[in-house]
């Protein structure tokens, strides 16, 4: 299982390559932009009272999301969000698929291999990315905060805040991986990754918009309110546990559907 | 021993039909043709024997054993090569070979040096440099190294030039001499009429006729088709042996079965246009050995 395992690794080497270089590079150019908006921060406040609220809302502006640099953090991890949510659906979604998709499957399967086997080494390669992803984004976001004068942040939540990625990123492999296994025939891995969590990703904005706190529920977007990381230095627990009970089902559904179905050709 | 063995072995995709109440029995040592027309179901039976798809109903053992439950044990002693050759595009053809090595416990290198230096493989290539033949090759390498005990080839012979058929043909006939059962889909009927013992014969999902080679090559067919100057005179070709005859304007065609000497005379008396004796393929083995 381990040739299986580094073989994702290597396959996935140079993606994972362009996937760090591009989100640390974004999030750092954000992050360089909040020593020039400090100063003004009460200008900027102002400016934005004005606003209306239904808009601020939509675009996760808090009310008081300028005041501190933990505010300022938490409109980067927003964006970064997205991208890396589309990282890991795509990876979950590719690693399974990409087997049928480039007719490979008839190569892996005709080994001394099962598919429990087969399935775990990309569940544990996907994993790996993921953290070896997520471990270079957080280092490199430490290095600028210590590196940029005039930043406050405390360590514990700028981890709980950065961690959220990671936690989002989980629910999008899981949900990649039942994608793979049970969609009928997959022809681009990257328009179904892409729609699924623009999909998720309205249905946070709209929740927004309607102040329902159901919505929260179903898209991972809004799993985690920066706002409440601040106050209380942790998550909200019921969270946790939709996530941790949705990973448990799509886990398990996508090991039953990929032992019991028939590998297809084309 | 039998080393595949399929009892009533049926595959529905759905509702259409895959293959229908399959019984094979291939016994250790022998080299075994499947033979159909594309469609008939020779990929599907190879894909459930090595449990890429699951039977509908039946069942299949490999080496006496169930060919699902056993599946990955299996298949430590299986060579297969796909009808269709994808591999990942990326790889270097050495990386994918000791990939497709690090699956068995067993050093592969020696053999790998072997058989790409006997299929002039090149090594360093990246597998999507390479043209569809030397795919194909690749997967014959992949297909050979782990010295199975048994081979399954489906379709092995498309892309690759008659000079590399051959060489193919005397590989798989060596590793038979050494003890490994072969069993191989084809189309083509000469090619397995080269290289196998016995064949079975498939038609939209049923087996029609399982037979020796030396059997099936007793009761040879020639198919024939005269083209004459003047119109051939109706009942011309009545005599033993003729069958299917087909007369078209100033063309006819027929197989014959019997003393050739006799057919030639008649021809013979004809002013000719052209010629034709010919194998039959197929299409003409389904129509006139099977109605």
């Amino acid at each position: 299982m381990l040739n299986m395992y580094l073989h994702e690794l290597k396959q996935y080497r140079r993606i994972t390559m362009i996937w760090i270089v591009s989100l640390v590079t974004t999030a750092a150019l954000y992050m360089a932009l909040y020593p020039s908006f400090a100063p003004q921060l009460d200008a900027m406040k102002k400016i934005l009272e004005n606003y209306p609220k239904v808009l601020l809302d939509a675009l996760g502006v808090g009310p008081n999301v300028f005041l501190s640099f933990a505010g300022f953090y938490s409109i980067i991890m927003a964006y970064m969000m997205l991208a890396m949510s589309i990282q890991a659906m795509n990876l979950g979604t590719g690693i399974v698929a990409k087997e049928e998709h480039s007719h490979t499957a008839e190569f892996l399967l005709a080994k001394p291999v099962n598919r429990t086997q087969v399935l775990t080494a990309k569940l544990l390669a996907a994993l790996t990315i993921l953290l070896i992803t997520n471990a270079f984004f957080m280092a490199a976001m430490w290095a600028e905060i210590n590196f940029l004068a005039d930043i406050l942040i405390a360590g514990k939540i700028f981890i709980l805040m950065t961690l959220t990625l990671f936690i989002v990123q989980l629910f999008f492999l899981g949900l990649g991986f039942l994608v793979s296994v049970t969609a009928p025939k997959i022809r681009s891995v990257l328009s179904i990754s892409l729609s699924t969590v623009f999909v998720f990703y309205v249905i946070g904005v709209f929740d927004s918009i309607i102040g329902s706190k159901a919505v929260r529920y179903i898209t991972p977007f809004k799993f985690f309110d920066n706002q409440y990381i601040i106050n209380n230095g942790s998550y909200e627990p019921a969270f946790l546990v939709v996530e941790a009970v949705f990973l448990a089902a799509a886990f398990t559904a996508a090991y039953y559907f990929y032992l019991k179905r028939d590998i297809r050709t084309t | 021993m039998n080393v595949i063995e399929t009892k009533k072995l049926t595959k529905y995709y759905g509702k259409s039909r895959g293959i229908i109440e399959v019984d094979i029995n291939v016994e250790d040592g022998e080299i075994y043709g499947f033979i159909g027309p594309n469609g008939a179901g020779k990929s599907t039976t190879i894909r459930v024997l090595l449990s890429l798809i699951y039977a509908t109903s039946g069942t299949a053992t490999i080496f006496g054993k169930d060919v699902v439950k056993f599946g990955p044990e299996i298949k430590k002693e299986i060579g297969y090569l796909p009808g269709e050759v994808f591999y990942y595009d990326t790889m270097r053809v050495k990386d994918l070979l000791n990939y497709s090595a690090s699956f068995y416990k067993k050093d592969c290198s020696k053999r790998i040096k072997e058989l790409a230096g006997i299929m002039s493989l090149e090594l360093d290539k990246r597998i999507d440099d390479l043209s569809y033949g030397n795919k194909k090759k690749v997967g014959i390498v992949l297909g050979l190294l782990h010295e199975p005990k048994l081979i399954i080839l489906d379709e092995p012979t498309g892309g690759l030039d008659p000079l590399m058929q051959q060489t193919f043909f005397n590989l798989v006939r060596e590793e038979n001499k050494k003890g490994a059962t072969v069993f191989l889909s084809s189309h083509i009927l000469s090619e397995v009429q080269r290289l196998c013992d016995k064949v079975a014969i498939i038609k939209e999902g049923k087996i029609v006729k399982i037979e020796k080679m030396s059997d099936l090559a007793q009761s040879n067919y020639s198919k024939i088709k005269v083209e004459s100057k003047a119109a051939i005179p109706e009942g011309y070709f009545d005599m033993a042996g003729v069958s299917g005859l087909k007369t078209e304007n100033h063309s006819t065609t027929f197989m014959f079965k019997g003393d050739i000497n006799s057919v030639t005379k008649k021809i013979a008396a004809l002013d000719l246009v052209s010629l034709f004796v010919e194998e039959p393929d197929l299409e003409d083995i389904f129509l006139h050995y099977y109605q």
